[in-house]
């Protein structure tokens, strides 16, 4: 990684969902290694920061880098986990077979995933604590054990930026402890880790760094000078109704009030 | 249905083609459908195959023929216009994704049915045939190849056979990534707007390969059906397809004999054929079949009932009371069952509970209190509101949950009506 360049930088970005702006004009520069969280209220636009930054939803304006260079030059670096309810968990393939997508990135037309990724996918089952469920057809998983397949399918791509979208929802405590276990490792490793995260309680003591947003940047920087009163509550009771109103007004092409 | 009589040679020989040919397509047919099936967009490959009919008319019009490759790409032009018109009514009307299906496909269609209604006369398409199909008189209208007459609808199934399942196996992990987490896919680099468009280009191919055996109704049919019933049968994608494709060729086979034998619609009969693979795979599925779930059912009945016979036993002892009165003759099967599987004795016109039986009876007994004490610890319930649920869960309750249960209640000695929870079994009692 160089010394120079952030591991992830966004530069003035803002979303929008149609025509209409849900996330305005995030700057956020975040160095590895390390545990990051982004955390807000619902609808704040946290998913939709990580899904803008992969290229997954549009760019109203800004930019976005990874180590200094754009997605597409390194998108093998990056491991993204959506949100577990994002997929139909009934869908006919086994746990082993989740994990080798995270193969096929690497591969090409024809290429079927073969011994190298075979073993790549046992050893990051192995890693989350599911070696022996391999074979078991997804739908038979709990929740936190469908958790760490999304978990260990970013892990078989040995990337060194992470980019996980609420792990830690409804999932048990003892998926929670294994997810997070990993998370820590992944750290040590000198990778760095971006989580959305909802529970404010367990982001102090498990973060370095923390991002608060509510359809805006409020502030982002280590644990301790963000996660003060004053920005909590312009990050949770301060709803800009402005911000708001404005992006439905852009929507249907009119003015606000 | 009526061939056109000829030597009796010749005459298995026009069964035979068409046989193939309906089989032909119907396996492409289910290939495809397997993903459309899986990534719930069996919607769309109705809607497809009927959008192309505009596509097919210009082809013809323009100079090509029926089943020939202008044609086939006259139909995928119109399939990936209809997709973007979905797509585009979408995110620029705003309309919902299935309203705007719905408005596409049939425009479409209409115009499609218009245009070769006003255009009968200058080209050779009878919009009846491209509805219903003409399984019966593929044979006659043959090309040659390599020396031999083959008809033009089974030379096409099989050209589109081959490209679309070559296709799918240069595409295939691709095509499974996309079809189960999109976002992921797009994010690891899997290109899948152009895995889309590839399977959407798919399906108009085989649906139009399937037009002149089968029609632009019923192709629908082979499309969804099999690939629908082998989604109950196995858990694997691959083997989905594999067992999609069976089940496909199969009811084109039986669909075509049972019509010649009851002198029907052979496209009619194979789609008839093929409801009844879905309800017969519907009967019998391993996991979610009607037979399944009703054995399953019948199996927690009698564990049910017996457990509640030994529990009652168990009870009486406790109160010292006389054994309890049968109630019927399920509690004579089950006492029976458990007299023959060595857990109660026949003692004079006394019951009474062997070792094992009695181990049983506590655990089940424990399971009942153990679920009382914690409901009362954790839902403000009246007493009398407590029982009920246990005796629904004490049937349900596993050794490791009975354990942490215990480990919360703190070891309680007793329900919340004060009597004794029995320990577990393989420690000494209290």
């Amino acid at each position: 990684m160089s010394a120079a360049a952030p591991a992830l930088e966004l530069h003035d970005v803002t979303v929008a969902y149609g025509r209409r702006p849900v996330l305005w004009n995030v700057d956020l520069s975040v160095d590895a290694p390390g545990l990051f969280g982004i955390i807000g209220p619902n609808g704040a636009g946290k998913s939709t920061l990580l899904k803008a930054a992969l290229g997954l939803v549009p760019l109203a304006g800004g930019t976005v880098r990874f180590f200094g260079r754009p997605l597409a030059e390194v998108r093998g670096r990056i491991g993204y986990v959506p949100q577990r309810e994002t997929v139909d968990w009934d869908f006919p393939v086994s746990v082993l077979d989740v994990v080798l997508m995270g193969t096929y990135g690497g591969l090409g037309w024809f290429r079927r995933p073969g011994a190298a990724q075979r073993e790549a996918a046992r050893a990051a089952l192995d890693r989350v604590g599911l070696a022996d469920l391999a074979g078991r057809q997804i739908g038979r998983l709990s929740g936190g054990q469908q958790q760490r397949v999304f978990l260990a399918r970013a892990l078989v791509q040995a990337a060194d930026l992470y980019l996980l979208d609420e792990p830690l929802a409804g999932v048990d405590a003892r998926s929670q402890d294994r997810i997070f276990r990993v998370l820590d490792e992944l750290r040590s490793e000198g990778r760095l880790v971006v989580v959305v995260h909802h529970d404010l309680r367990t982001a102090a003591e498990w973060f370095d760094g923390v991002a608060l947003v509510d359809m805006r940047l409020v502030a982002a920087g280590p644990v301790a000078a963000v996660l003060t009163p004053e920005n909590l509550h312009r990050t949770y009771a301060g709803h800009l109704d402005v911000l708001d109103e404005l992006g439905r007004a852009v929507e249907r092409g009119g003015r606000t009030s | 249905m009526n061939l056109v009589p000829g030597s009796e040679g010749g005459f298995a020989a026009l069964h035979a083609w068409a046989i193939a040919t309906a089989a032909v397509v119907a396996a492409g047919c289910a290939l495809v459908g397997t993903l459309l099936v899986v990534r719930r967009m069996s919607l769309l490959g109705d809607a497809i195959s009927h959008a192309v009919l505009p596509g097919i008319v210009l082809a013809v019009l323009a100079g090509g023929r029926p089943g020939g490759f202008a044609v086939l790409g006259g139909a995928v032009v119109a399939a990936v216009v209809t997709v973007l018109l979905v797509q585009a009514l979408r995110s620029e009307g705003g309309v919902a994704e299935d309203a705007g299906t719905g408005v596409v496909f049939t425009t479409l269609f209409a115009v499609g049915v218009v245009l070769a209604s006003a255009l009968a006369r200058r080209i050779d398409l009878d919009p009846s045939c491209v509805l219903y199909g003409v399984l019966e008189f593929v044979p006659f209208d043959t090309v040659a190849v390599a020396g031999l007459e083959v008809p033009r609808a089974f030379l096409t199934g099989v050209v589109v056979l081959g490209l679309v399942g070559a296709g799918l196996a240069a595409t295939w992990k691709d095509q499974v990534f996309a079809a189960f987490d999109a976002e992921a896919a797009r994010a690891v680099g899997v290109p899948v707007a152009a895995v889309t468009t590839g399977l959407l280009a798919a399906t108009a191919l085989v649906t139009v390969a399937s037009f002149e055996a089968v029609g632009a109704i019923l192709v629908v049919a082979m499309l969804v059906v099999p690939a629908a019933a082998a989604e109950l049968l196995v858990r694997r994608l691959a083997w989905m397809a594999v067992v999609a494709v069976v089940l496909g060729v199969a009811a084109a086979c039986l669909g075509y004999m049972a019509a010649y034998r009851l002198d029907t619609s052979a496209a009619g009969m194979i789609a008839v054929v093929l409801g009844l693979e879905y309800a017969v795979a519907a009967i019998v599925a391993p996991e979610d079949g009607v037979l399944a779930r009703g054995a399953a059912r019948a199996r927690l009945a009698w564990r049910v009932r017996c457990e509640d016979l030994l529990a009652r036993l168990w009870r009486a002892d406790e109160a010292r009371a006389g054994p309890p009165a049968a109630t019927g003759p399920g509690d004579w099967a089950a006492a029976a069952w458990l007299r023959v599987s060595g857990r109660i004795v026949r003692d004079g016109d006394r019951w009474g509970l062997t070792a094992p039986g009695r181990a049983e009876a506590e655990t089940v007994v424990r399971s009942h209190r153990l679920w009382e004490a914690w409901l009362g610890r954790h839902v403000e319930l009246p007493l009398d509101h407590l029982h009920p649920p246990a005796e629904w869960i004490e049937h349900h309750l596993g050794a490791d949950v009975r354990r942490r249960i215990e480990a919360e209640v703190g070891g309680e000695e007793s329900d919340p009506h004060g009597r004794a929870i029995p320990r577990e079994r393989g420690r000494p009692n209290a």
